[in-house]
């Protein structure tokens, strides 16, 4: 200690940063359950002497006391930049296995109601036909299974089409957020390099750009870079989606196709890379078998009417008409013009129906072909969510470790908040002890002898 | 350095563990509810396309057994009616021997003897147009009612009747009338007739006829052994179709349905399982250093 007053300003820094250290403790735990809060830890160094100060009053040198060097924003870059790719795949695995459940869910296999029973029902009426042709009330029936058969695959296409409908609009909004998120985010790198510039502190704008960047990898699997200056870039597909202050807007084109700016892209991650591979290849396929359930269904009772005949002794008409499984309709409605009899002229021949009752376990018939639809729907969903399930384990160990550096703990606070008080007090002690010896020098030296 | 574990860290593993752990319990009780191990194509993607086959097979079996039972119907009628045709065709003979017998006589025993062989033949003509729901048995594939018209001319056609009572076993259960009475215009009833007008004119010259009856009863014996042998095979199909739908019932219940049993141990597992879960979360989390200072 050099100066006589030395001691007093030495112990106002250490209250003063026992103070502050006090103000970082109150701002962590205010903000323990922020979301996309790092928490902040306030930097102490040494004084080791006063430096600009007359040599007279530092000599010998010495401690110079204490001071803030910074408040530190106590994340780790590599496991922030691992959290949100493994953000951007969970979010992927998450839309894609919901998508499959959704399809999954119009196909409500094996039970009493599903299609391929009622596909079921469709051919056992045939036989009770072939068994009695002459009756009219087994064909009313078989026409009433073929109605249910063809209503059940008019739903389901018309379902299948609005879940594509729902999905379109979830890729839109998922653009539109994303779009939102980079304008956001040119305007924090703008103030962080500002900030950054002055040597203010940014740490609630880091939070905040943190924080755009997981939404931005979670939607549209936007890649990261931080700059020095703490500023981030982001690229979709290996295009520049935000560069700086510069932002280059994403579009949904018809396909969908997504572009950043004028160029097309393929994602790699986010909700969207699931909802276009849900529009482009998963969506249409599971229609296009369906389309092709419906078609050889219709192929094979026409064909096998076209060469029956009917009660009244002329060739059979057609039964369904229509293509796809939305257009398939029952074009005939009198009983009598189902073609039961293989031989021309009015007989109760009953030889066609009998055919045709068959065609249920055909190899390449609609029943073969939607029981491997159904299974292709199945095994698609299963596998998904079990990638599901195994990406979002990793996803949270990661957040884990993630927030096992920057999040808060309240315990850690506490006992921090514990020694900023002692060493408050201490600081205070040193303050009343220098003030006591001051006070014997100024007050109680030179009075000997008086009276 | 071990992990630092933070109040957020720590709730987001209890929230991951309480999900995957409440996600089991769900799809346990979604299992138990439904008494099905399927209850959506991805619980068991193979296991839903042999359910699919199995069950098209039941409903199929179902299908053969309804068709068997028709058949067996249609056949008894026809069997009933055979043995009928036997019965009166024997009489007709017999009376054709007392005929013989009487020589040429052709007085009011003759006449007596003629009337009975025309009532034979009506009461023939009659059981040849046995009707088994609606349709006559031995008519083929005819749409009117009868087989044979008053006069004994076929009206029938030359159609064949099958069932399919199980895979690959289409049986043809019917006989038209010619394959059993004879050749129209030279069947039984119209030799009964000859019968009849010679008995009145002329009994003496009876002798042919005794041997084409023998010839008519022996082609209806034959008919009578065909459907026999049908009955048997459609017979043996419904037995078939009833140890066939036992085992394809067995099949589908293994990979269908639940073991109650079994379940109820997983279900209530899972159950405490999670309970201990909630517990332990919300003591856990209750607790701070702030609960110790003072």
């Amino acid at each position: 200690m050099g100066s006589t007053f030395g001691g007093i300003s030495n112990a106002s820094t250490a209250m003063g940063v026992a103070r502050y250290g006090l103000d970082v403790i109150q701002q962590n735990i205010s903000n323990a359950t922020t979301p996309g809060y790092t928490r902040q830890s306030a930097q102490q160094a040494t004084v080791d002497s006063a430096t600009g100060v007359p040599s007279i009053f530092t000599k010998p040198a010495g401690m110079g006391g204490v001071m803030i060097s910074g408040t530190a924003r106590m994340m780790d870059p590599v496991m922030t930049a691992r959290a949100r790719t493994e953000q951007a795949r969970s979010a992927q695995a998450d839309t894609t296995a919901g998508g499959l459940s959704n399809i999954e869910n119009l196909f409500p296999e094996p039970s009493n109601t599903g299609l391929s029973e009622q596909l079921n029902d469709f051919w056992n009426a045939w036989g009770t036909v072939s068994s009695n042709p002459g009756a009219v009330a087994p064909r009313a029936v078989l026409l009433n299974k073929a109605a249910t058969v063809a209503s059940t695959l008019n739903a389901v296409s018309t379902s299948l089409s609005g879940l594509a409908a729902s999905t379109t609009q979830s890729l839109t909004n998922d653009v539109t957020s994303a779009n939102t998120a980079a304008t956001q985010l040119a305007t924090i790198n703008g103030q962080i390099a500002i900030a950054s510039a002055t040597g203010a502190s940014a740490n609630a704008l880091l939070d905040q750009r943190d924080a755009l960047l997981t939404s931005l990898s979670t939607l549209v699997g936007g890649v990261a870079t931080i700059n020095v200056n703490g500023t981030a870039d982001v690229l979709v597909g290996g295009q520049s989606l935000v560069a700086g202050v510069t932002t280059t807007p994403m579009s949904v084109g018809a396909g969908p196709v997504l572009s950043v700016g004028a160029t097309a892209v393929a994602l790699t991650g986010g909700s969207a890379a699931a909802e276009v591979t849900s529009l482009t290849t998963t969506i249409p396929n599971v229609q296009a078998q369906l389309d092709a359930v419906a078609n050889r269904l219709s192929a094979t009772v026409n064909s096998g009417q076209a060469a029956a005949f009917d009660l009244y002794g002329n060739p059979g008409a057609v039964m369904f008409s229509g293509t796809g499984a939305a257009g398939l309709t029952v074009a005939i409605t009198d009983p009598k013009t189902i073609a039961a009899a293989a031989t021309p002229g009015t007989t109760l021949d009953g030889t066609a129906a009998l055919t045709m009752s068959g065609s249920g376990r055909q190899a390449g018939g609609p029943d073969s072909l939607y029981t491997t639809l159904v299974a292709g729907v199945g095994s698609a969903s299963a596998l998904a969510q079990q990638q599901q399930t195994t990406q979002d384990a990793v996803t949270s160990n990661v957040l884990q470790l993630q927030n096992s550096v920057s999040g808060v703990n309240t315990d850690e606070e506490v006992s921090n908040m514990l020694t900023y008080q002692h060493a408050y007090s201490a600081a205070s002690r040193v303050l009343t002890t220098l003030d006591s010896m001051l006070d014997t020098l100024i007050n109680h030296t030179g009075l000997v002898g008086q009276a | 350095m071990s992990m630092r574990v933070t109040d957020t860290s720590a709730s987001l593993r209890s929230l991951a563990n309480l999900q995957s752990t409440g996600s089991r319990l769900a799809d346990l009780q979604a299992q138990m509810s439904s008494g099905n191990q399927i209850t959506k194509p991805s619980d068991n993607p193979s296991g839903t396309v042999r359910a699919l086959e199995l069950r098209g097979d039941l409903k199929r079996n179902t299908q053969y057994n309804a068709a068997a039972t028709d058949a067996i119907g249609w056949l008894s009628a026809a069997d009933a009616a055979y043995s009928q045709v036997v019965n009166l065709t024997q009489n007709a003979r017999t009376l054709v021997v007392k005929g013989l017998n009487n020589g040429a006589s052709t007085g009011t025993s003759a006449g007596a003897l003629a009337d009975q062989i025309d009532a034979i033949r009506t009461s023939l003509i009659s059981i040849a147009n046995t009707a088994y729901n609606g349709r006559p048995v031995f008519g083929g594939t005819t749409t009117g009612a009868i087989a044979y018209d008053p006069a004994g001319n076929y009206v029938g056609d030359n159609g064949t009747v099958s069932r399919t009572v199980g895979d690959q076993n289409t049986v043809q259960i019917n006989q038209n009338g010619p394959s059993i009475f004879g050749p129209p215009g030279n069947d039984l009833f119209a030799r009964l007739a000859t019968i009849s007008t010679t008995l009145r004119t002329n009994p003496s010259a009876l002798g042919p006829q005794l041997s084409a009856l023998d010839t008519a009863l022996s082609s209806i014996s034959d008919a009578q052994a065909v459907e026999g042998a049908t009955y048997q095979r459609v017979q043996i199909a419904q037995s078939t179709q009833q140890s066939t739908s036992t085992a394809l019932q067995t099949q589908l219940s293994g990979i269908q349905d639940i073991d109650l049993a079994d379940m109820a141990i997983k279900v209530s597992t899972a159950n405490v399982t999670y309970q201990a879960a909630l517990q332990t979360t919300a003591s856990i989390r209750q607790m701070s250093l702030l609960n110790f200072l003072r």
